[in-house]
């Protein structure tokens, strides 16, 4: 992958990002309600952590909802609920920094893989996340040896996702093992994936329809024409990360 | 299926259906009751490696949202929405994703218990809530009382949901002559339903619960309306907030919120007017008469005796912003105005009602498209039976406080949590000779009830749900088992883990063996019969969206379906020829005590009144604050610095009626003179991830209504004190500064 993080780019999605999958989120319609934030969770067998350990940050969830304020009363607006997730960036700055290759890019489908069995915890890819989108286990949190309210809890989880265990680093994969099986079930039926076929769980959770998922190879894909309306942006656009969500401005 | 299919014919079929991707199953009748059997024990049926769905319905709040659920041998793994289902159309909320929680959590009660009033439910290891009896013996323990109480003495207390079982307890009472059972839920109470209910009798003739149709308005004024939170039917309610704000490509739909602490719903909002709280319903006068006035048309009855300058004034909204937002009001093609939350929860809370709905009967949108409707009836439904509103629950509880009831059965709500302490229902306890339980986890009234006999999860369930709010068409939602229970796999064979039973099948049992008009009354072998002979009045009725002429097959695609709806837009259009005629007596709230602080009790947002047993809807943190796992106080940074407190400063709050204590989080969207606190927490039972955390703001309300019934829930003035303690609140938001003391690891 290019290696040239220095100089800003100003980005074209159509033209700089030649990946399959991206995510539009239009904060205009994002209500804050959290359903994208359980659906992920319950899909992805992210760990609770409990009060303590949420309150030094150590949170697992692999989506947050930010808000901000600007202003002061009576003149107060709280700005636009802003999920923020892996923003799966074209030139992610994750990747180079991990020195045993466990945070890789897929230059096939144009993601960012973590592959749990290789992370060793140094959390240099976390440090180097500009969006804080990756969570670290500190402990075991699916362990039931050591949390015995978990012999009836896990009975929920995902069969298709791996469970983590202390050390390792995560973050939100994009559903891959949705994207996996659409793939699996399109192939043997002999043709391609639908436009709106890959659905994560937060999109398919969202009361509001706020998520939108899809191929942004395709220009006639939902996606792909959420992305070039006016209100389209991406967080920290100067880095030059290229990510493949892009946010619909809200208020607007 | 004939017996001669060998297991390997039957996998080879199985894998010939398991070629379309998701396979929704409904059991036909004659496998109505097949086990679906834990992972060390496949069913035939389960084909290794690919999922089962099963439609049912949510049971996390009583607007029946249509779920569709994955299992994977056996085991129920994750809930999506029921694209089909006209409430939800496919989507969900967060205490909706985390129902699993409460499927699988440690702390359900697992089995039958007999214990002493007060007494911990926890058996020797502190952490499962052991039975200590046979289910026989428990179905004889309602037989008993049910045969051997006078039929005035025996009392039912429900849940909010009108599902299968309030019809079958209804037809229980009306056999013996019994009082019918009362349905309550905190929810209800925070709605306002019994209020937006009358206001709509008073104005529109016409009984039932308002419909606000906010998809196909343009401009919404909501007068402390949450309804993207906990509010009637929260999930539908977003879909229209969602179609409001894109439905028009060309004109993006405007949004204004009146509130004195900006809620979730009011972040959403174009503009936020922290209005004096009690003074919503003479805001609502004031912009009518503003626009009747600007028209240049004559005063209608309704704005007879509105003052504009001294509604600015009490309101502390500047009469240009009034004459402003009126001409807004006055200029859209489609607006709409919404009344609910802290508005309705005030003394004068009808009269807020009542002025809301009458704007919108001056710019004429009852009955119309993006403006007001009555909510459609489900099928089955006679009409609307609302839940007991406070002043009745008032009554319920002074009439089991006279010792004249001598067994109380309650479902599905858990009142010693969910009622003021105002409302001395713990005392009346004391005059209570049997209180039976049903509750499936170890709430606070399971405690002080006798008996113990836990109802199965919602996702073990089968049911009915009547729609009461959200869906536009008449639509019942139907429930199926979507696991046979949660099994240990110690052992060779395994055992069930929750015996938990039907309170359906128990009080169908109990029937039996009271003998008498009950037993011939409810002649049915089981909760599924029951709900076939209630089905069977759906039978040949063609206007559905699937239609039978045989209860075996109607059961069967109802199953299949999760539930059965009209296709037709049912939404009932009232007549407003008289709405504009009421007089009001404009007056601004009264409140209770002599505190220099407003009150604001409101529910948060994910957890709701029932959520704290889950540790992932605790761990999510609140929409507007962030925090997580506790409960916290918002005060305005100014009020907090006047008062010399800061963020986790734990304050005393003390009203009339009572007093808790705190963390302070200082909120920088809600007035001076007002603070707000999140109801869900304290609870004192209820299993480990809820019990001994934060405080329940309820301990600080009284008993006084509004001229519906409903409670004055915001109706408090309260005063602050510093303690000198401080108690970290955790949360999402970065914080500056080291931390240290955070509350306790569940």
């Amino acid at each position: 992958m290019a290696n040239d993080l220095n100089s800003p780019v100003k980005m074209n999605m159509s033209q700089d990002a030649q990946g399959k999958w991206g995510m539009v989120i239009d904060q205009d319609l994002c209500t804050g309600c959290q359903a994208c934030v359980a659906a992920c969770s319950m899909e992805n067998n992210v760990p609770f952590v409990g009060e303590v350990d949420a309150g030094y940050g150590r949170n697992m969830q692999w989506i947050r909802i930010e808000r901000f304020w600007s202003g002061s009363f009576p003149d107060i607006k709280m700005t636009s609920y802003q999920p923020v997730m892996c923003q799966q960036c074209h030139k992610a700055p994750c990747e180079p920094v991990c020195p045993v290759y466990a945070s890789v890019h897929s230059e096939s489908e144009d993601l960012n893989l973590q592959v749990y069995n290789r992370c060793i915890g140094t959390r240099y890819c976390a440090n180097n996340c500009p969006y804080q989108a990756r969570t670290f286990n500190w402990r075991d949190y699916q362990d039931a040896r050591q949390r015995p309210e978990l012999v009836t809890l896990q009975n929920h989880l995902n069969p298709d996702v791996t469970v983590r265990r202390r050390g390792v680093m995560e973050k939100c994969t994009f559903c891959i093992q949705r994207i996996r099986h659409t793939e699996d079930t399109a192939e043997s039926e002999n043709r391609e994936i639908r436009d709106g076929e890959v659905v994560p769980a937060c999109a398919q959770a969202c009361p509001a329809s706020a998520i939108t998922f899809g191929r942004i190879d395709d220009p006639t894909t939902q996606v792909s024409q959420a992305a070039v309306t006016s209100r389209a942006g991406h967080l920290l656009e100067d880095l030059g990360t290229i990510p493949h969500v892009t946010y619909l401005a809200g208020g607007a | 299926m004939s017996d001669k299919i060998s297991r390997r014919d039957f996998l080879k079929l199985a894998g010939v259906g398991a070629a379309t991707t998701a396979v929704l199953t409904g059991c036909g009748p004659a496998a109505r009751l097949v086990q679906r059997e834990p992972y060390t024990k496949m069913p035939e049926y389960t084909y290794n490696g690919l999922s089962t769905y099963y439609a049912t319905t949510c049971r996390e709040c009583s607007a029946g949202c249509g779920l569709i659920a994955r299992t994977y041998q056996g085991r129920a793994i994750k809930v999506e929405g029921n694209p089909n289902n006209p409430v939800n159309l496919g989507k969900t909320c967060a205490r909706g994703q985390a129902t699993l929680e409460g499927l699988y959590n440690p702390q359900r009660v697992r089995g039958p218990i007999k214990h002493s009033r007060g007494q911990s439910l926890y058996g020797s290891d502190n952490q499962n809530v052991e039975s200590n009896m046979s289910w026989d013996d428990a179905i004889q323990v309602v037989a008993d009382a049910l045969s051997k109480n006078q039929p005035n003495e025996i009392a039912f207390l429900m849940g909010m949901a009108p599902d299968h079982l309030f019809d079958l307890i209804t037809d229980l009472t009306k056999a013996i002559n019994a009082p019918a059972p009362i349905r309550f839920g905190a929810l209800g109470m925070f709605e306002a339903r019994t209020t937006l209910m009358q206001a709509a009798n008073d104005l529109l003739g016409q009984s039932g619960l308002p419909f606000f149709d906010i998809g196909n308005a343009d401009l919404v004024f909501s007068f402390g309306a949450n309804f993207l939170e906990t509010w009637l039917s929260p999930v539908a309610q977003t879909r229209g907030y969602s179609s409001l704000r894109r439905r028009n490509p060309n004109q993006r739909g405007y949004f204004v919120q009146f509130e004195a602490r900006m809620s979730q719903t009011g972040a959403k909002a174009d503009e936020w007017i922290p209005i004096t709280p009690g003074t919503e319903g003479l805001v609502a006068l004031a912009l009518g008469s503003l626009m009747v006035t600007a028209s240049g048309a004559s005063l209608p009855a309704a704005y007879s005796n509105v003052d504009v300058n001294s509604i600015a004034n009490v309101s502390g909204v500047t009469l240009d912003t009034l004459k402003r937002l009126a001409n807004m009001f006055a200029g859209s093609a489609h607006p709409l105005a919404i009344s609910g939350g802290a508005a309705l929860g005030q003394s004068n809370g009808l009269q807020t009602a009542e002025a809301v709905l009458t704007l919108n009967a001056l710019v004429n949108n009852i009955g119309k498209d993006g403006g007001v409707f009555l909510s459609p009836l489900a099928p089955l439904a006679d009409e609307y039976h609302r839940p007991a509103s406070i002043r009745e629950m008032d009554d319920f509880v002074a009439k089991l406080q006279s010792g004249s009831i001598k067994v109380l059965f309650v479902h599905g709500v858990n009142p010693l949590f969910e009622l003021p302490k105002s409302i001395a229902l713990r005392d009346a306890f004391k005059n209570v000779p049997q209180i039976v339980s049903f509750a499936t986890f170890p709430d606070e009234t399971a405690v002080q009830a006798d008996y113990i006999f836990p109802d199965k999860h919602g996702l073990e369930s089968w049911g009915y749900q009547k729609v009461a709010a959200g869906a536009g068409s008449s639509t019942l939602s139907g429930a199926q088992p979507v696991v046979s229970g949660v099994y240990t796999a110690d052992g060779a064979v395994p055992q069930i883990f929750y015996d938990a039973r039907a309170t359906a099948d128990v009080l169908l049992a109990a029937a039996q063996k009271a003998g008498g008009t009950l037993a011939s009354a409810l002649k049915f072998k089981d909760e599924l019969e029951y709900i076939q002979s209630q089905l069977k009045g759906l039978l040949g009725n063609t206007d559905g969206f699937f239609s039978a002429a045989e209860i075996n097959t109607f059961t069967a695609y109802f199953q299949q379906n999760g539930g059965w709806w009209k296709t037709s837009d049912d939404r009932v259009a009232p007549s407003a020829s008289n709405a504009l005629n009421k007089t009001f007596n404009a007056t601004p709230a009264q409140f209770v005590g002599d505190g220099e602080l407003y009150f604001v009790p409101f529910v948060e947002p994910v957890m709701a009144e029932a959520g704290a047993n889950k540790p992932w809807l605790q761990e999510i943190p609140d929409p507007t604050t962030t925090v997580v796992w506790n409960s916290w106080v918002e005060i305005n940074p100014d009020t907090a610095a006047q008062l010399g407190v800061d963020n986790d400063d734990v304050v005393l709050i003390s009203s009339d009626a009572g007093s808790v204590e705190a963390s302070v989080y200082k909120y920088p969207a809600i007035r001076p003179d007002t603070i707000a606190m999140p109801f869900g927490q304290g609870h004192t039972a209820y299993g480990q991830f809820a019990q001994g955390r934060g405080v329940n703001p309820f301990d600080l309300l009284s008993n006084a209504t509004n001229e519906a019934g409903d409670l004055a829930f915001a109706s408090m003035k309260v005063s602050i004190k510093k303690t000198g303690k401080k108690r970290q609140l955790s949360r999402l938001e970065g914080v500056i500064g080291v931390y240290e003391n955070f509350g306790q690891q569940p």
